[in-house]
């Protein structure tokens, strides 16, 4: 043999004990409680795993699949973008094996489950509100302004509150065309819930996945509200942040509970996690949070799955899954516009794993 | 010489033009009408057809027939081979229950039935059928098949041959009716019984002209959205298997992505629109193509 | 072949009521041919059987939302799925408003165009003016819709409903109607329909036209007629039953049009306005919107609306049969 091939057989034997060690003490550990990104066994899992729900993290859920083919071959994950209520629904009925939402389940709706399940936080990102004004390119808006607007107490742009919001900006007298979502949405839950948080005289509406309300436009996801705002000039609406990057809106400053009126960018968001409490089953609420630099639309999104799952390769798979969002997935996370967990959020994330038996 | 008649420059006589100035105002104005609606028909033709060519012409690789749906919808890449699969399964799947069915009751209603009270009542009915909103056979073959079964593709194909049995019995009818009764008594006089008669004599006289009807009522259903919204659901990957499991159609992707804001997926959306009006004009013209032939041979 | 040709006093040829008569007589191949007749009639009940379940399942279960919400359902205007409460006038409203707003315009360019290719078109032209009707017609509603919300809606708004708005829409009647500035409205939708119903009233009004017998032509022409005046004494007169037959197809197919306006009617729940260029919703609209995650009443409703949807297209479908057929008869008894 030539020197430079028995250079090479060396390579590919060493290699290969390499690779024996890795996959045998990644076996072992898989159900520890701390996956370990370098020795987790993805490489063994295999199955399908459908998922639907929220749009609003649709794009880092994209960028995770994508990643995740490479390193587990054998499973093929699906994400259906039909919005926070019906991702919630598909995995009441059974017809999802896992549910993307950016609300909690109503306690009216834990009957519909076939068993009990557990939230995955994931990652969160503000929600912008994006408007299309031309020669208007800084734009201040305190809550009780904004309430207002999607109330529909204030009709035109050049309306007195805005003004006061905005000193020394001329603004037109065009009317205010609000575009909000058609769908269940936990986008519009957490932007309606701070409006009620921070602003309640104004907000005269009830909170919820879907909201009344009224003289509005309406479109299908967060892409779809994006896509009114970009065409429709006068218009405003709450898009997510990755979103309305990627359409190229430009963003309303919100003014936060410490009184400044702070732009939807990463680093707000990341300031308003900081201070949240997290609860027992690692839910949380970001919106309204304390802090100079906090921005106050901040929302969090969670994967929803089953505890207890029949399937023992499918539970592995969904194990494998959800240890690669909230490891590697993480990285992926900043490129694609969203802020990753705090440290100890994603280690009680990755700790809950091991409740999923199966 | 009266005042009727006049000489033109070239020394002929002529009926002079006495109409009155009002009338030949009107009779102008109603030629610029006439002229003038062809136009403005043609202009939203023209606008639509040259953004769909222009837009779309782009996405035509060899990959965007043969390549899954992309796994990020924001950004280029992947290709329509599911959606465009899909069209063509369950379009068929639809043609392969409306056309038997449609023929079957149209040889009912013109051999058969003729004005009698069930023929008549058919016929009404299928008319009516014709008339039907696509939303709703949609919303028909959901609660009756998709809650029970799941989303899939034959789902969809069920709702589509609820469109197309109406168009495929009345035009087979037309065609039936084309057929000249002497070939029919000749094939009696040899001695064939009736169902004999109508197979191996009238249907194959008819065979262009009912070719040509199925393949218009075909283009018809591969262009529909509505019914297979709801029965259909969502995919990312081929799915060949019609009845298990969602699929993806072109007209739903193309839903689907007008109503986003991202150059690529709406690049998509100009791509699956294109390649579906190429479908369907291909469709259309063949059927007309046929159509002409058999008229010409009956004339001949 | 004639062996029990003796037996048989009968001619061969066909009895009315379509039985054949043979050679044959009686035989095997009676049998087959009432299996054949069987199996025809059960493909023709078909027709029936579909429609009945069409109508009897969407109804029963529509009923739920029906009984809550009584005749409320088609009175008020406000459809809140949240609080239980489905008043679907106003998608009733916009669905007639975009219909008729397409009629408007499509019905003077389909009658123009059926008249000058029968009347007034060089013979050369006659024929590719049907071939770009039928291309028309073949084009998908979703690619209409598709460049109606990526082109002509962000277009229209800003360049043709603000300026006209800003211009007329104080003053008294027309500003009532042309005021709004949004590109997504009734008016894009009724525009959008027009593209669609054209070429369908343009075929079916040609169709009419073209059974004017000559002779009735010639008669206006031998008394000195202009061609707009032989066109509307013996026409129009002629075909009057025929092209209103044809214009109502075209309202029911504008009415049941779903996927098309969804996408430009702006998806504006309560709207009742005169207002053209505002942005509103249609019942079939509201459906494909709206059914992908709705449960229990709000489905029932989304369904009930579907229901009324195809009662109202029905009744125009069938209106619309009956005045043709009744022209049919009379150019045919001529």
């Amino acid at each position: 043999m030539r020197s430079s091939n028995k250079h090479a057989v060396w390579l590919v034997a060493v290699l290969a004990v390499l690779g024996v060690i890795a996959a045998a003490c990644g076996g072992s550990s898989s159900s520890s409680d701390k996956g370990d990104d370098a020795t987790y066994d993805y490489v063994s899992l295999s199955g399908t795993l459908n998922g639907s729900g929220a749009t609003f993290p649709k794009a880092f859920y994209e960028d995770a699949i994508a990643g995740f083919a490479e390193i587990a071959r054998g499973v093929t994950v699906n994400y259906n973008g039909v919005g926070s209520g019906q991702g919630k629904k598909d995995l009441a009925a059974g017809t999802s094996d896992w549910a993307g939402t950016d609300s909690l389940v109503a306690d009216a709706d834990k009957a519909t489950f076939k068993g009990p399940f557990l939230y995955f936080p994931t990652v969160a990102a503000p929600i912008t509100v994006s408007y299309n004004l031309s020669g208007v390119s800084k734009l201040n808006l305190s809550p009780a302004t904004l309430a207002k607007i999607f109330v529909g107490t204030i009709t035109t742009w050049n309306d007195p509150a805005i003004a006061a919001d905005n000193a020394g900006v001329t603004l037109p007298s065009t009317a205010i065309t609000v575009a909000v979502r058609s769908d269940g949405s936990g986008t519009t839950s957490n932007f309606s819930k701070f409006l009620a948080a921070a602003a309640p005289d104004a907000f005269t509406l009830t909170a919820g996945d879907t909201v009344a309300w009224p003289k509005s436009q309406a479109a299908k996801g967060n892409a779809g509200v994006a896509q009114l705002v970009k065409s429709t000039s006068g218009s405003i609406g709450y898009v997510d942040y990755s979103d309305a990057k990627a359409t190229g809106l430009t963003f309303a400053s919100i003014g936060n509970k410490d009184g400044k009126f702070v732009q939807p960018t990463l680093e707000g968001a990341s300031a308003a996690l900081a201070g949240a409490t997290i609860n027992a089953d690692l839910t949380y609420s970001a919106l309204n949070a304390p802090g100079a630099a906090a921005y106050p639309i901040t929302a969090g999104t969670y994967i929803i799955v089953y505890t207890s799952i029949s399937n023992p390769t499918q539970a592995s798979a969904i194990r494998g899954w959800l240890n690669y969002v909230l490891t590697e997935g993480q990285t992926l996370a900043p490129e694609a516009d969203f802020a990753p967990l705090p440290t100890s959020l994603r280690d009680s994330a990755i700790a809950q794993i091991a409740k999923i038996t199966g | 010489m009266s005042e009727l008649i006049e000489r033109t420059a070239t020394g002929e006589l002529m009926l002079r033009d006495t109409t009155r100035r009002s009338r030949r105002v009107r009779n102008r104005l109603a030629s610029i009408w006439m002229v003038g609606s062809l136009l403005i028909a043609v202009i939203p033709l023209a606008l639509v057809i040259g953004y769909v060519l222009v837009k779309g012409i782009g996405q035509l690789t060899p990959d965007w027939f043969t390549k899954d749906l992309p796994a990020v919808t924001r950004k280029a890449g992947g290709g329509m081979g599911p959606a465009i699969m899909g069209t063509l399964l369950i379009t068929l799947a639809a043609a392969a229950m409306a056309v038997p069915l449609g023929v079957l009751g149209a040889i009912y209603l013109h051999e058969y039935g003729g004005s009698g009270r069930v023929a008549r009542l058919i016929r009404f009915m299928a008319d009516v059928m014709t008339g039907v909103p696509s939303i709703v056979m949609g919303l028909f073959v959901y609660t009756v098949w998709t809650l029970s079964h799941g989303l899939s593709a034959f789902g969809g194909a069920l709702a589509l041959a609820c469109l197309m049995l109406p168009i495929i019995i009345r035009t087979t009818e037309e065609m039936l009716r084309l057929v000249p009764d002497e070939l029919r008594q000749a094939s009696y006089a040899l001695g064939n019984r009736k169902w004999r008669t109508v197979v191996s004599v009238v249907l194959p006289a008819a065979f262009g002209g009912i070719t040509s009807g199925v393949m218009l009522a075909i283009a018809r259903a591969a262009g529909e959205t509505a019914p297979l919204v709801f029965t259909i659901g969502a995919a990312r990957k081929l799915n060949l298997d019609i009845f298990d499991g969602p699929t993806t159609a072109l007209s739903v992707q193309i839903f689907g992505n007008a109503q986003t804001p991202y150059e690529a997926a709406q690049a998509r959306a100009w791509g699956a629109a294109l390649t579906l009006v190429a479908i369907v004009f291909i469709l259309t013209i063949l059927a007309r193509v046929i159509s002409a032939r058999v008229a010409r041979r009956h004339n001949a | 072949m004639a062996s029990s040709a003796s037996d048989q006093h009968i001619a061969p040829g066909v009895l009315p009521g379509g039985d054949a008569v043979s050679l044959h007589g009686s035989g095997s191949g009676r049998r087959g041919d009432r299996i054949f007749r069987a199996v025809a009639l059960c493909a023709g009940l078909v027709v029936l059987a579909v429609l009945a379940l069409i109508a009897a399942s969407t109804t029963h279960e529509a009923w739920p939302a029906f009984r809550s919400q009584g005749l409320s359902f088609v009175t008020s205007s406000t459809w809140v799925p949240a609080e239980g409460r489905f008043g679907a006038l106003a998608f009733i409203y916009g669905t007639v408003l975009s219909s008729v707003l397409a009629l408007l315009l499509a019905v003077p360019v389909s009658l123009g165009i059926a008249l000058y290719a029968n009347e007034a078109a060089p013979s050369r032209i006659r024929r590719p003016i049907v071939y770009v009707m039928d291309l028309l017609a073949a084009i998908p509603s979703v690619v209409y819709g598709l460049w109606g919300i990526i082109v002509l809606a962000p277009f229209i708004g800003p360049h043709v409903y603000e300026p006209i708005s800003s211009a007329v829409g104080d003053w008294p009647v027309i500003g009532w109607f042309l005021n709004g500035s949004s590109g997504r409205s009734f008016m894009t939708a009724g525009i959008i329909l027009a593209i669609m119903i054209t070429p369908i009233v343009t075929s079916l009004s040609r169709e009419v036209i073209a059974t004017v017998p000559s002779a009735q032509r010639e008669a206006a022409y031998g008394m000195g007629a202009t061609r707009w005046e032989m066109i509307r004494t013996a026409v129009l007169p002629w075909g009057r039953g025929g092209i209103v037959g044809a214009v109502m197809l075209g309202l029911g197919r504008a009415m049941g049009e779903t996927i098309a306006v969804a996408l430009v009617i702006g998806s504006q729940s309560g709207q009742i306005t005169t207002h053209l260029f505002e942005a509103g919703d249609s019942m079939a609209a509201v459906i494909v919107n709206q059914f992908g995650e709705a449960t229990g009443t709000h489905r029932a409703a989304l369904i009930g609306l579907g229901v009324v949807l195809f009662l109202v297209t029905i009744l125009v479908n069938v209106s619309a049969r009956t005045i043709v057929g009744r022209f049919d008869r009379r150019a045919q008894g001529v």
